[in-house]
């Protein structure tokens, strides 16, 4: 027993002093497992997830996926992150444990980041950090964007748009709702956009959906599946043909309802978010009840962010907005749900969108909440 | 005071956990595919590099401090308050309130948030108290109830009230004047999130502690939790001791909620219940529920959370692993009941115990019951 | 070798302690073996040793001649030993035969053949005359039959050496002389009896040797066809004891303790208080006897203010504390010695210094201001434990637990009598007790008596009411049955007013 408690004090002891030995960060070669690297600045990309996991059909899993783009064409390494905590202080340390380890290269993806970046852009300078959905800010919502930051926004209500006229030209006749997670901007823009686009079908394609305020809910997180399956099958219960599901797991929630109803015979849709769902929404048949996605290229931007960097022409302090001009939303080139002709009318949208002679409001006006 | 041996005993054991815990993260390691020295080299450098890194755990720490501080006293005095979450979440939410709502100079506005939070976790703990003396609702019961009314209570509360511009889902953030965070403390720790909180959780623990052995009111609370007959027999007010034992325990909860939405964090969030007020069961378990112990197994802890995000980022261990990782860790050092329960047996086979077989004479410390 | 258990050299110690020093014992197959010893002589950890609950420093156990390595009880229950302990250890509402076979069902099959375990517990019970019916509950039963079910679980097990930890403590006279008997069936049928018990009387009546322990140490085994009470209780104290209370003419004062028209509901099963009228004086000493569980315990419990009077009242001293909290009572001053220890007596994982303070913890100057006062409690401790004689390893600082039986009692009373109370409610205070401390306490009982306190004795033992009381109440089915002056008294007409038999005398 006593020669187990020495054992044990002198492991502790050696971590501890090793511990407080050096404060350089090790050497990157340490644990590079691809060898063939082909950048001589041997970038070293990381990433943070928001709440949620890095696998979560969406969001982060959209900016993984365009990391690992780029560290495949690249030869990057690269690494993320779980925060054990959704508050500011865990986000900056696992940001610092990326600087660390010398990941020097950080996307972090969400509003919730805005000011973990305000705070680390001035604590770790030789670092750059791409920050999706938001800017940095002191808490105060005042921009402000470092040379080492690059802040990136999407016009969501631009994608909601294209997915609500899509959805209502292939419905023709029905009636659609909406599932949100949190209620923040994004979210909310994708909500307004998808009104609009359905009312823009109503008006011009003589299309006749039907839209009902108690059916466009937010259902307060981005993890919740439960609630969002039970959301989901009160609204068909209440005979809504086709869910805008712009809510993370929830979303994953709404999926699977439609999936078990489309599985027993009854014709329900859900339209997927952020990232092309359709692959999520297959059921036994082979079939997918993914409608269309209203999609951010999340992945593009990302990758187009490391391509910059290693270009050496990375835009940093800049607030640069993706949207139908610049091919950063859209929904997917493959719709199998959708019919030809729907998705050449939508494409004439996009094409109007380009050149400004369709402008999408991101202002929810006297649209639905 | 208290007899050296025993508390000789408990932190033995402790270590033995700690030990063992450190044994079945290794374990899981080396089934994951990574290498345990690696992985608990940059586990312990990750929570003490430096500086700042050994500020961060030290303001990880702080909230499990409160909260194992908070379930070690309620033990003692034979509560099992599962509660800590829901106490952690109403002491923030009132220390959130009058953060937002008043404008004072520092000094005075953190003595009031630190005694809103007080009285908001007491409030919270003494009601399963009141229940369980009254109508002899078990505890258990009782203040899981409680966790979720304080989570439904701030998923209103603070969207309604303290809502930012923007966000509905979090509190707007509090001014510097009502954070616990004090510029010469980050500064000194190289801009961690230390915080006036750490101080404030060795004052606890000092009290408690002082309390507990000194104290008729730990005299009477802990009689009424060894024996509840024989303190009535003696004239000890038992109920009166179970609401005052559940108040202090929720006191302590909910100063830790402060120390965690106005210390180590600036806002509250809606729809969390803090994972600390469940992890101080396995700080007291680990701390043998003794203040002092759960200083220390907090520390522990907030080590292991510290460092778990640099030793994922410096080997190939995914970060879930690394969590589940941890998780084992924390849970096997919680078992130091199971190792107390089999100690004898432990004991019996120790190298010491085989030697003083075959050479007999030696001074043999077991402890057990008459008949 | 007709020795069926022999124990040589057995050294246990315990932290300040040596509960075992070097002990040789040697048990013949087929007697009753009595083990005799003063409170915290080693009885209890010796045996606990021979059914492996502890492990010995040193020594070995030879059992039929053979060497035994006794890791845990269950590798005792294989090689044929079972042991009553002192506190029973049964499910209180699993039936008889549940409580008999638990822990032997995983063993055998999966499915537990309850018919089976049945038929062969009513088999067992008929030979050995037992008198138990496998399907009734164990809450619903008596003390003594539930010691009855603990020796058939030793029997169903097939123990052939079965050791009682004081069975007799607990029983009532009654109750001791069925079990002697049954005793006696058991060494018919070849078993072996190893028996503590700090009662002479019960080894005279029928242990056929004694092995007499003194702290940790054999005294020696005697045949005890040749020897007396008086030596054996010499051996074992090492001085001359003497069995009789010396006790002067009391000199009854003003009223102390009244009880008016007292009546209180009672609990599961037990009778409740009727119209109870009661008076103790100051400088009386006076019993209650009666059979257990008519009414003694809601009696102690209406006085102590446990437990709500439904009408009547108690007064103390001549103020009415019907309503007052248990604290008040005590601070008019009354003490009161529980009838179980453990559950009302003591906070066994409280240290024996803080035990000694738990009425009065609160006053000075034990503490001041709310802050304890350790220094002082220590020292008040050291001289409880040295006016009672409380033997206990490491002195104030050991836990409660950690003391012998007898030595918890000890605590308990020292600890009531110590606080020099005006009315002292004592049941069964000398429960445990070896000859040499029971001679103390009625020693300190009746000088209670002379400086004019109040001493309310409920005692099961006839022999210590008649000894020790002034004036003697029967309770019967939560009635008074009569009060009798001790000059007047006798056996007979005291156990006739138990059972019920009114005889109007008074006092
Ligand atoms: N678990 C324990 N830890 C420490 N000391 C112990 C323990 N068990 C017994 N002792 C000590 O060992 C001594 C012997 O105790 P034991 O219980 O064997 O006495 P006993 O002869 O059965 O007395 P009694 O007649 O009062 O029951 C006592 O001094 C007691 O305090
Ligand atoms: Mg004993």
């Amino acid at each position: 027993m006593r020669k187990w408690l020495a054992l044990f004090m002198i492991v502790c002891f050696l971590f501890a002093l090793v511990g407080c030995g050096d404060d350089a960060p090790p050497p990157a070669a340490d644990d590079d497992e691809n060898g063939d690297v082909v950048d001589e600045a041997e970038l070293r990309v990381g990433m943070v997830t928001d709440a949620g996991t890095i696998d979560d059909k969406s969001f982060n899993q959209g900016t993984w996926e365009g990391v690992q783009m780029a560290a495949r064409d690249f030869g990057l390494e690269t690494r993320y992150l779980q925060p054990g905590g959704t508050t500011e202080a865990d986000y900056i340390t696992e940001i610092g444990n990326l600087v660390d380890a010398g990941f020097m290269f950080i996307v972090c993806p969400g509003f919730k980041f805005e000011t973990a970046i305000y705070d680390v852009q001035d604590r770790y300078p030789d670092a750059k950090f791409v920050l999706i959905d938001g800017y940095p800010h002191a808490g105060d919502w005042d921009p402000v964007v470092k040379e080492n930051v690059v802040s990136i926004f999407f016009t969501e209500h631009e994608s909601g748009f294209l997915a609500g006229l899509a959805t209502a030209l292939q419905l023709g006749e029905g009636e659609v709702g909406f599932i949100g997670g949190m209620e923040i901007p994004p979210v909310q823009k994708f909500s307004w956009g998808f009104q609009q686009g359905v009312l823009y079908a109503n008006e011009n394609y003589d299309t006749n959906i039907v839209m009902q305020a108690e059916n466009f809910i937010y259902e307060g997180t981005f993890e919740n599946v439960a609630a969002g399956q039970q959301l989901a099958a009160a609204m068909f219960d209440k005979g809504v043909d086709a869910i805008f599901a712009a809510a993370g797991g929830v979303g994953i929630g709404a999926i699977n309802e439609a999936k078990a109803r489309a599985a027993a015979g009854e014709e329900v849709w859900i339209v997927g978010v952020d990232v092309d769902q359709y692959d999520e929404g297959i059921y036994e048949t082979g079939k997918s009840i993914i409608l269309t996605s209203a999609m951010k290229y999340i992945d593009v931007a990302t990758y187009d962010m490391i391509q910059a960097e290693l270009d050496g022409t990375f835009p940093g302090g800049e607030i640069l907005t993706f949207n139908a001009g610049n091919y950063g939303i859209g929904i997917p080139r493959e719709n199998p749900n959708l019919d030809p002709e729907v998705v050449e009318l939508v494409d004439e949208a996009f094409k109007a969108m380009q050149d400004g002679t369709l402008v999408v409001s991101d202002e929810q006006g006297d649209l639905f909440r | 005071m208290k007899t050296r041996v025993r508390v000789k005993k408990d932190f033995t054991m402790s270590l033995f956990a700690v030990l063992l815990g450190m044994l079945a993260g290794a374990l899981l390691m080396l089934v994951t595919g990574s290498n345990p020295i690696e992985n608990f080299y940059y586990l312990f450098r990750g929570g003490l590099m430096n500086i700042e890194r050994i500020g961060n755990t030290l303001a990880t720490a702080t909230p499990l401090i409160f909260a194992g501080l908070s379930v070690a006293f309620a033990f003692k005095t034979g509560l099992f308050n599962i509660g800590g979450a829901g106490q952690m979440l109403i002491g923030g939410l009132c220390a959130t309130a009058i953060g937002l709502t008043f404008s004072w100079p520092k000094p005075i506005l953190l003595t009031v948030i630190v005694l809103a939070s007080l009285f908001g976790g007491a409030l919270w703990g003494a009601l399963p108290g009141v229940l369980k003396a009254r109508f002899n609702v078990h505890e258990v019961v009782s203040t899981i109830m409680m966790n979720w009314i304080a989570y439904w209570s701030v998923f209103y509360i603070v969207p309604q009230y303290f809502k930012g511009p923007f966000l509905e889902t979090e509190s707007q953030r509090i001014p510097e004047a009502a954070s616990l965070k004090i510029p010469w403390l980050t500064s000194l720790f190289s801009g961690s999130y230390i915080n006036l909180g750490i101080f404030l959780a060795v004052v606890c623990v000092v009290i408690i502690s002082i309390i507990l052995e000194r104290t008729t009111l730990g005299y009477e609370l802990k009689a009424v939790g060894y024996n509840r007959d024989a303190a009535s027999a003696a004239g000890i007010n038992v109920n009166r001791n179970i609401v005052l034992s559940m108040a202090i325990a929720g006191a302590l909860a909910g100063l830790g909620g402060a120390t965690f939405y106005v210390g180590f964090a600036s806002n509250m969030q809606i729809g969390v219940l803090p994972s600390q007020g469940f992890d101080g069961i396995a700080v007291a378990l680990l701390g043998a529920n003794s203040p002092w112990g759960a200083l220390a197994a907090a520390i522990f802890f907030g080590l292991l959370h510290t460092g778990k995000g640099f030793m994922s980022a410096m080997t190939v261990t995914p970060p879930e692993i690394s969590d589940t990782i941890i998780a084992t860790i924390i849970y096997f050092a919680a078992t130091s009941v199971l190792i107390e329960r089999n100690w004898n047996r432990i004991k019996q086979y120790s190298p010491v115990a085989l030697y003083k077989k075959v050479r007999p004479g030696g001074v043999d410390s077991t402890a057990g019951g008459e008949q | 070798m007709n020795n069926i258990v022999e124990m040589r050299d057995i050294r246990k110690e315990f932290p300040g302690v040596v509960a075992c020093d070097d002990i040789t014992f040697q048990v013949k197959k087929g007697e009753i073996h009595a083990l005799l010893g003063e409170n915290g002589a080693g009885k209890s950890t010796l045996m606990n040793i021979l059914f492996g609950l502890y492990q010995p420093d040193q020594g070995d156990i030879y059992l039929r001649g053979e060497k035994a390595n006794i890791a845990n009880p269950n590798i005792a229950n294989d090689l044929g030993i079972g042991m009553v302990h002192q506190h029973f250890k049964l499910v209180h509402n699993f039936t008889v035969t549940e409580n008999i076979i638990l822990g032997l069902e995983p063993t055998r099959h999966f499915m537990i053949n309850k018919k089976t375990a049945s038929a062969r517990i009513a088999e067992l019970s008929k030979r050995y005359s037992l008198n138990v019916n496998p399907d009734s509950i164990i809450s619903d039963v008596s003390v003594g039959m539930q010691q009855r079910v603990e020796i058939l679980k030793m029997l169903y097990r097939d123990a052939e050496i079965l050791i009682f930890d004081e069975p007799t403590a607990v029983l009532t006279p009654q109750e001791v002389r069925e079990l002697m008997k049954i005793m006696r069936g058991l060494i018919d049928e070849g078993k072996t009896i190893i028996l503590i018990t700090h009662k002479l009387r019960e080894i005279m009546a029928i242990a056929s040797r004694c092995t007499v322990i003194r702290r940790g140490s054999v005294v020696g085994t005697v045949n005890v066809a040749d020897t007396t009470e008086e030596k054996l209780a010499e051996m074992m104290v090492g001085r001359t004891v003497l069995f009789d209370v010396e006790k002067g003419e009391g000199k009854p004062g003003k009223e102390m303790l009244q009880i008016e028209k007292l009546t209180v509901e009672g609990t599961g099963g037990g009778h409740g208080l009727k119209d109870f009228s009661l008076t103790v004086r100051c400088g009386e000493i006076l019993g209650l006897a009666g059979v257990d569980g008519n009414g003694q315990s809601e009696l102690v419990e209406a006085i102590i203010g446990l437990r709500r009077a439904n009408d009547g009242r108690v007064l103390i001293g001549g103020q009415n504390v019907t309503a007052l909290s248990v604290r008040d009572r005590i601070q008019i001053g009354m003490a009161h010695i529980p009838e179980d220890r453990h559950k009302h007596g003591l906070i066994l994982d409280y240290t024996v210094q803080e035990n000694l303070i738990l009425k009065n913890y609160f006053t000075e100057p034990f503490s001041r201001k709310g802050i304890l006062d350790w220094n002082y409690i220590y020292g008040h401790a050291e001289r409880v434990i040295r006016d009672f004689d409380i033997r206990a390893g490491e002195g104030a600082h050991a836990t409660a637990r950690s003391l012998s039986g007898g030595n918890q009692q000890k605590a308990i009373v020292g600890r009531e009598i110590d606080g020099n109370p005006d009315l002292l409610v004592a049941v069964q205070p000398t429960r445990g007790l070896d000859v040499g401390a029971i001679e103390y306490i009625h020693k300190r009982l009746v000088e209670q008596r002379d400086q004019g306190k109040a001493v309310l004795l409920i005692s099961l033992e006839l022999d210590e009411i008649l000894d020790l009381s002034d004036r003697i109440a029967v309770i019967f089915n939560g009635e008074l049955v009569g009060i009798v002056n001790v000059d007047d008294a006798d056996e007979n007409m005291i156990g006739l007013m138990m059972a019920g038999g009114k005889k109007e005398v008074s006092a």
